[in-house]
């Protein structure tokens, strides 16, 4: 993973060269054992946050699926994933259809325009989820749809669909239009050739901003926090009364199957992305 | 069937002269492109207009909303018109227009809601109301001042009037005046709160303190990797962006609870270094639950929003450049502080801004590991909304808050358009 | 021949403001191949792309066939095209793009199959059905373009450039199959191309277009032989230019004077009268060397700048006529260039008719 050194290079520039890889490595280390550590703390047999004496010496008693069984009997976690997945996907759908057909609209109009318009659409991206979260409150109590798993995926539909627009506009910067225009020149009509020629071109854009969509739902907790009942509860708002109020290590469990849900995720992005980005560089060169 | 143009037909066309209809026709083909455009993309705003616009715009009206006691008190307010606090006690008018307004709120049950307005200016407002409340009828048209004041002496003093006349505008500026830490005297006038009570300046100047050191923190971690990342042969620059994406991608919350196993005083690295010796059982570091656990969490959780920017810029940047400037004798050293360096700026620029602005909102940090030092204004606003319900106050400081994001904004589009 | 393609009073602004077509009016044969030339920004393109029906033109119509297709859409014109860079869908093998219009017409499966295999076989490119476009050279995408334009069988084929991405041996190879391809289907085709040696190979007329008007349409020969103004004579080919005044003017030829006391005689093409400024056009390789008497009609000095070896050919660049190099190109034959040294003294000359009086074309 390292940059490699030039043979002329002095002393120096040898030196720097073993400090600049070793911060590297130290940073790379902050971003991901945090993440890492999770996974063998879930397995703790005893009811604590941290590595025991006894798993460090890696004796088999000290393991077990104990929080695990937890999170899977517990009818109160149950719900929370049922509703989590439900919220995810019914966000994601709306975000996925109402962002990619802006997204063509939006490449269609003139750069003035286009960016005015852009910056309405990406704004809930930057307002601090505290206020869009306070002020979906009010509207929503005031037209009932508080409390209401309705009001949830409308409101995480809003917060997924600026990444769908988004990565949609990066995929049709490089769409060659002449593509549309040829098809309409062999005698196809706009639905037809959107089918078969335009939506496989942006398919890859579409898919990795409904990943996008998908995810910020599926982590989304202050929305919920304000807007859903009781047994509304989502993954993400259950972890956060378990910080809250009793930190018990079923979180510990919940978070490792989080991580390895989104490492999946990630996992089937990053493979969309480079077989998107295989498929425009192998043009043959003569 | 050549067909040459003479020189005098060339110069009659060259310069054309635009009919009037020829413009028309390019401006309505034009119009009907726009439009054909826009109705793609109105789904999607009434959506962000049903779902953000119409729900923000409501919350920061409240800010200068002001209707409960304009509406509940209608009578008080009209007898204390032309009164002020500098007077002494106002006229029976105004204690007889109070003891009927009194009546129609406890009638249609809105009581509470006056008092806990009041109670926001005035603490203790909201019981003196409901208990004269309950002691109305001793009220006579003879002497309504003193029978007032027999049920309570607070209705002897100008100040509850003051207060309730400052309540009674139908729009305010008071929530905002609270928000900036002033309040008014009895005399009306915008006065600094005592010392001790300027709790909002000191959180804006907080979330601003902890927004910049978190993005400095990030810019110090995100350029040698999103330089690694650039000049990396592609494949493993791929495998190494998966680490920085994995964060990205992962629930706060689960980044959250990892670092409280890390961090806590019993927690992964404080058993290390308590094992290792380096530490005391009793010295055991406070690493969360107060501003170093809100600034570490945070780097962690935006560290990739300043990566990727930097990133994209950095990989823009001509190879060719930095030879060319070691080929004319620059040391690597002096080729990158005075090529390669000033070209990254602009994904500074973006990478510190877009941190910046994330963490001026920051709310879910700084709630569950910020303890009682590393709490921001995100968390105030939350507090008034759900705790203190003084929603006027919240909508106030979240106004302030959108503010202060738009000015960075703003700041950061003049930068980057003066880099250009 | 019947007239195709009618364009009448075409003019098309994108922003109201400036005229990228002025005036056009433009017939097409049937059967004919009519190449449309010019710089980039010249119009030629937005003129294909109104035909195309991806344009419309801001006033004027377009008749095919006897058809109005001015408000047409493109779907439904039934005209090939053949675009740069050859959109083909990336999406879809070979055998999927050429059978995209068949599809979308909705022929019989049979037929389609049928078909699709003929056209494969006209390209040449049977064993490649079942490629991505991506995975086939330049040469052969091109030849893909050119059979999914064709396989519908429509009257009209435009080509937008679709050469430029080719290297230099390739695209000869192509202008010849797609010759070849014209002469066999009798289709008519309306090419666009800023390579005047393309349009003059392939073209049976070319109209050479400039700042959105056609600066003359006419068989490739005579646009060489017979530039019609100053900027036909400059595009297409190489032509030395000398500025003068017209002093006399006898039937077809006339008098100019271009520099005080000497007097040349040329063909009259943009001039009308006397004392009207010119600008005379002589082509390089009709210029003769120390010519023999009566071999040409006039005969300047000059002083030899430099000489330029090409190979085939020889470039001399000669001082003291005008203010820019007399270019001379003679053919490379023994003793050719033995006069040819920097700094001789040398006579020139050229016949009266390689010699054309044109509009003045400001420097």
């Amino acid at each position: 993973m390292f940059l490699p050194v030039s043979p002329t290079a002095g002393p120096l520039e040898r030196l720097w060269h073993v400090v600049f890889s070793g911060l590297c490595l130290a940073i790379f280390a902050f971003l991901i054992l945090p993440l890492v550590i999770v996974v063998p703390l879930s397995f703790n047999a005893e009811a604590y946050f941290t590595f025991t004496r006894e798993m460090l010496s890696l004796s088999p008693e000290a393991f077990s699926l104990r929080w695990y069984r937890e999170l899977f009997t517990n009818p109160q976690w149950a719900a929370a994933f049922r509703n989590s997945l439900f919220v995810a996907v019914g966000a994601t759908l709306i975000a996925t259809t109402l962002g990619t057909v802006a997204a063509l609209g939006l490449a269609k109009l003139k750069p003035a325009l286009r960016a005015s318009v852009m910056i309405l659409l990406l704004s809930p991206m930057i307002i601090p989820i505290v206020i869009v979260a306070a002020a979906l409150y009010f509207f929503f109590t005031a037209i009932g749809l508080a409390q209401t798993l309705t009001g949830l995926i409308l409101a995480h539909a809003m917060l997924g669909a600026p990444f769908v627009v988004t990565t949609v506009l990066a995929t049709l910067s490089g769409f060659d239009w002449n593509l549309v225009r040829a098809a309409a020149s062999l005698g196809a009509g706009p639905v037809h050739t959107f089918r078969k020629v335009t939506l496989p071109a942006i398919a890859p854009g579409v898919i990795s901003g409904g990943l996008f969509a998908f995810i910020t739902s599926l982590d989304e907790v202050v929305v919920v926090m304000f807007l859903a009942s009781v047994d509304q509860r989502t993954v993400p708002r259950q972890m956060w009364s378990g910080i809250r109020e009793q930190l018990s290590p079923t979180i510990l469990a919940a978070a490792t199957l989080l991580i390895v849900a989104s490492f999946l995720l990630l996992l089937f992005a990053e493979m969309i992305r480079r077989r998107n980005e295989a498929a425009r560089a192998s043009t043959y060169k003569d | 069937m050549s067909a040459p143009l003479s020189a005098a037909q060339m110069a009659g066309a060259s310069p054309v002269a635009m009919p009037a209809d020829i413009e028309r026709a390019a401006r309505r083909v034009e119009r009907r492109q726009t439009f054909s455009a826009a109705m793609l993309v109105l789904p999607l705003i009434v959506l962000i207009a049903f779902a953000f616009l119409i729900p923000v715009g409501l919350l920061l009206f409240k800010s200068i909303d002001n209707p409960v006691v304009a509406e509940g008190l209608p009578e008080t307010l009209i007898a204390l018109q032309s009164w002020s606090p500098a007077d002494g006690l106002p006229s029976d008018a105004a204690y007889l227009g109070l003891k009927r307004d009194i009546e129609k709120a406890k009638a249609n049950g809105s009581l509470g809601v006056i008092g806990a307005r009041l109670n926001q200016d005035t603490p203790g407002a909201r019981s003196l109301l409901q208990a004269t409340g309950r002691k109305l009828d001793a009220v006579t048209d003879a002497d309504p001042r003193q029978a007032f004041i027999t049920i309570d002496k607070r209705w002897g003093e100008p100040e509850i009037f003051g207060a309730i006349r400052n309540a009674g505008d139908r729009y305010t500026f008071n929530y905002y005046l609270n928000a900036l830490d002033l309040t008014r005297n009895t005399a009306g006038d915008i006065i600094a709160k005592p010392e001790g009570q300027r709790l909002h300046i000191n959180l804006f100047i907080r979330t601003v303190w902890v927004s910049a050191l978190t993005a400095f923190v990030c810019f110090l971690l995100a350029y040698p990797i999103a330089y690694l990342l650039a000049h990396l042969p592609a494949r493993r620059a791929n495998l190494l962006m998966i680490v920085v994406l994995l964060p990205f991608w992962t629930s706060i919350l689960v980044r959250i609870t990892s670092w409280i196993a890390l961090l806590q005083k019993q927690g992964v690295v404080n058993d290390a270094l308590a094992s290792l010796g380096v530490i005391g059982e009793a010295g055991r570091l406070a690493l969360i639950y107060n501003m170093t656990g809100t600034i570490i969490v945070g780097t962690h959780i935006l560290l990739p929003f300043f990566v990727l920017p930097l990133y994209s810029v950095m990989k823009t940047v001509n190879p060719n450049l930095v030879r060319a400037a070691t080929s004319l004798g620059a040391s690597p050293f002096t080729a990158f502080r005075r090529v390669y360096f000033p070209l990254t700026v602009p994904g500074i620029f973006a990478g510190s801004s877009l941190v910046f602005i994330l963490c001026t909102g920051y709310f879910i940090t700084p709630a569950l590991v910020g303890g009682q030092n590393g709490q921001l204004i995100s968390n105030i606003i939350a507090y008034h909304m759900q705790q203190s319900l003084n929603w006027g106050l919240a909508a106030a400081l979240s106004t302030l808050l959108l503010v202060m994001i738009g000015i960075v904004y703003f700041l950061y589009t003049r930068l980057v358009r003066d880099q250009r | 021949m019947t007239s195709l393609v009618s364009l009448r009073g075409i003019q098309k602004t994108y922003d109201g403001k400036q005229l990228v077509v002025k005036n056009l009016d433009l017939e097409v044969s049937e059967g004919e191949f009519l190449t449309l030339l010019g710089p980039s920004g010249s119009g030629k393109t937005t003129v294909l792309m109104m035909l195309a029906g991806f344009e419309t033109p801001t006033t004027g119509e377009i008749v095919i066939a006897g058809q109005h297709m001015t408000r047409l859409p493109p779907q439904k014109r039934g005209i090939g095209m053949v675009f740069q860079n050859y959109a083909l869908f990336p999406n879809m093998s070979v055998a999927e793009n050429l059978a995209f219009p068949l599809e979308v017409r909705k022929l019989p499966a049979a037929e389609l199959r049928d078909r699709v295999e003929k056209s494969l076989a006209m390209v040449r490119l049977t064993p490649f059905a079942d490629r991505r476009p991506s995975q086939l050279s330049g040469g052969q995408q091109q030849r893909v373009a050119l059979a999914r334009a064709l396989i519908f069988e429509p009257r009209l084929v435009l080509m937008d450039e679709p050469l430029g991405a080719l290297d230099k041996n390739l695209r000869e190879q192509m202008q010849y199959e797609i010759k070849q391809i014209h002469a066999r289907l009798g289709v008519t085709v309306v090419y666009v191309t800023h390579d005047q040696s393309e349009a003059l190979t392939m073209s049976d007329r070319v109209a050479v277009f400039n700042d959105g008007i056609i600066q003359q349409i006419c068989p490739p020969k005579e646009l060489y032989e017979r530039p019609g103004n100053s900027f036909v004579a400059g595009f297409i080919g190489e032509n030395n230019r000398l500025q003068g005044v017209v002093r006399k003017i006898i039937d077809d030829d006339c008098l100019v004077e271009i520099a005080p006391g000497v007097t040349v005689r040329a063909r009259k093409v943009g001039v009308h009268a006397t004392a009207e400024p010119t600008t005379l056009s002589i082509r390089p390789e009709r210029v003769k060397i120390s010519p023999q008497a009566g071999e040409v009609d006039t005969v300047i000095a000059g002083e030899v700048e430099s000489v330029l070896y090409h190979g085939d050919h020889i470039r001399a660049h000669l001082r003291g006529l005008g203010p820019t190099p007399f270019v001379v190109k003679l053919p490379n034959t023994n003793g050719a260039a033995a006069t040819l040294v920097a700094g001789a003294s040398v006579s020139i000359g050229w016949a009266s008719r390689d010699c054309l009086a044109l509009d003045l074309m400001e420097a």
